[in-house]
């Protein structure tokens, strides 16, 4: 299967469990957003602990947690953002 | 002395109070008088040949009354309309000070809490001798100062599930400058409830989250974020840090976006989530999904028609202020007073600082420490007990008889670092309150962050 390479950018609480705002990581091209966060759990297991209250996007557009088939391109931005709430 | 500045403190503030009070009242006999007037023969504002705006307003708006986008028309609205502001902080204060200058007619401003010192490095309304004064009334007096022609109500209470749909209801549209999940929940939910517009900010460190809720079709808070996050993931500006201009740049934003909302111009926020970075300033607006079908209280058939108890939602106080933890039993910690005597006494011991490095660096303990940042505690406890159980017998210290003592700031994550390491033979208690109570009880002149 096809593998491309993802930039993922993390924000707020996933930056800091991180402890990186980037990363290049390898998705099959051929997937599902669903699949997606699977991978990103897998790759940062300590992000699990707000995996259900992140927003995830894709090349600046919301991405649907769903089993839809969906094609990654090399050089795509998957950006992770849980909600900030200090002010 | 200090009670003599305390008292010059307070007297200072009653009569900013009172000040505040007076040029109100003479900017609302100033109105009515222009009122009056246009009642009889001659009408102030027809030298002007317009209807709408007095000449005052007209020399005060001339610089945006120019632009097309709003003109008039825009600024009439502007006058007209009424904008809530809920939190008078960080985000909260420079949003009030541009829709003040931008001439909303009415700005409701909603704070419980009282100014402190370690506010006035972001929260930019407050002032040195305003300290222990109410925020939402601080932000009144300097809003007001700036545009005294306006209606400033202040709501001296917490936002809750009893009182908020009657404090929005006389609003149009209302900002989110809160510091909390809790009230970031209960506020959108009333707001789709209310049926307004939620002007939505957030900061913590180098970054700022800015959209709006509840607007033309788009998503609330609860269509993006069903759930809210578990406690123990929430970092506050208190423990995360924040850098004063970066609320100050959301706040900005926020106002923009509400006077845009009020004026009926350009195109708001709303479906579209701004993420700010300061710290390489960089900005990236994400298209949002819309309003959701399904959403439990903006949805098509909503299950929630009325406001729920947020703090059990959410499992947090509605407050950014920290709360003691009670983790240990007595008999596993110590007063600072107690540590204060152990020092004295000249008892050998491995005193352990939980805190980051940067934290070391603003201030720590007379006796040397081993600084291991609780998250590394957490990640290697046993390592770290090894390590200890080294040092101590190099030393030449015996292991179950020597204490070790855990501190931190205040006395929280010393009691998770206590936990950590307990199964282990070590004699390990921690410092209850931490260096605040280490400042509070034994060294005056300690600082405190």
């Amino acid at each position: 299967m096809d593998r491309v390479k993802v930039k993922l950018l993390f924000f707020a609480k996933s930056r800091e469990i991180v402890g990186k705002k980037e990363a290049d990581f390898e998705f099959a091209s051929c997937t599902t957003s669903v699949s997606i966060l699977e991978k990103l759990i897998e790759e940062y297991p300590e992000l699990s602990v707000i995996a259900e209250n992140v927003v995830l996007s894709l090349n600046e557009e919301y991405l649907e947690l769903d089993n839809q088939e969906l094609t990654l391109q090399a050089g795509d931005e998957l950006a992770i953002i849980p909600p900030i709430s200090g002010g | 002395m200090a009670a003599d500045l305390e008292r010059l403190r307070q007297e200072i503030c009653r009569r900013e109070e009172e000040l505040s009070e007076l040029k109100q009242r003479l900017a609302d006999m100033e109105k009515k008088s222009v009122e009056d007037a246009s009642d009889g023969t001659e009408p102030k504002t027809i030298h002007n040949g317009n209807q709408k705006l007095t000449n005052d307003q007209i020399g005060r708006y001339s610089r945006q009354l120019i632009l097309p986008e709003l003109g008039v028309k825009g600024q009439v609205k502007l006058l007209s309309s009424k904008v809530l502001i809920v939190g008078a902080g960080g985000l909260g204060c420079p949003a009030a000070i541009y829709l003040a200058a931008a001439g909303v007619g009415k700005i409701g401003i909603v704070d419980y809490d009282e100014v402190e010192i370690s506010n006035l490095h972001r929260q930019i309304l407050h002032t040195e001798h305003r300290v222990g004064v109410s925020k939402a009334e601080s932000v009144a007096i300097s809003c007001r100062n700036l545009n005294s022609s306006l209606n400033f109500i202040t709501h001296k209470v917490q936002l809750s599930s009893d009182n908020a749909m009657s404090i929005i209801r006389d609003y149009d549209i209302v900002l989110d400058a809160t510091d909390n999940v809790a009230t970031r929940y209960l506020l959108n939910d009333a707001c789709v409830l209310a049926g307004k517009p939620l002007v939505s900010g957030s900061a913590l460190r180098f970054e700022g989250q800015l959209t709006v809720y509840n607007h033309k079709g788009g998503p609330c808070y609860r269509c993006l974020y069903p759930k809210p996050p578990p406690p123990e993931t929430v970092t506050n500006c208190s423990d995360g840090g924040v850098l004063g201009v970066v609320p100050g740049i959301i706040g900005c934003y926020q106002a923009l976006e509400a006077i845009k909302i009020a004026a009926d111009i350009g195109t708001p926020l709303n479906q579209r989530l701004m993420l700010f970075d300061a710290i390489d300033c960089t900005t990236r607006t994400i298209k949002l999904r819309g309003r959701q079908v399904l959403c439990p209280v903006c949805g098509d058939n909503p299950s929630m028609t009325q406001l729920i108890d947020y703090e059990q939602f959410c499992g947090a106080r509605a407050t950014d202020k920290d709360q003691e933890k009670k983790v240990l039993p007595a008999s596993s910690r110590m007063t600072a007073k107690e540590y204060q005597t152990l020092l004295e006494n000249g008892i050998e011991h491995v005193l352990l600082d939980v805190r980051l490095p940067v934290e070391m660096e603003i201030c720590h303990l007379p006796h040397p420490a081993l600084n291991i940042p609780i998250n590394t505690v957490k990640k290697d406890p046993s390592a770290l007990v090894e390590q200890i159980k080294r040092q101590l017998a190099s030393s030449g210290i015996p292991l179950d008889t020597s204490p070790v003592v855990v501190v931190c700031r205040r006395g929280n994550d010393s009691q998770l670092a206590v936990q950590l390491l307990h199964d282990s033979n070590l004699n390990i208690r921690d410092i209850r309150g931490g260096l605040h109570a280490w400042a509070r009880d034994v060294d005056s002149l300690f600082p405190v962050y």
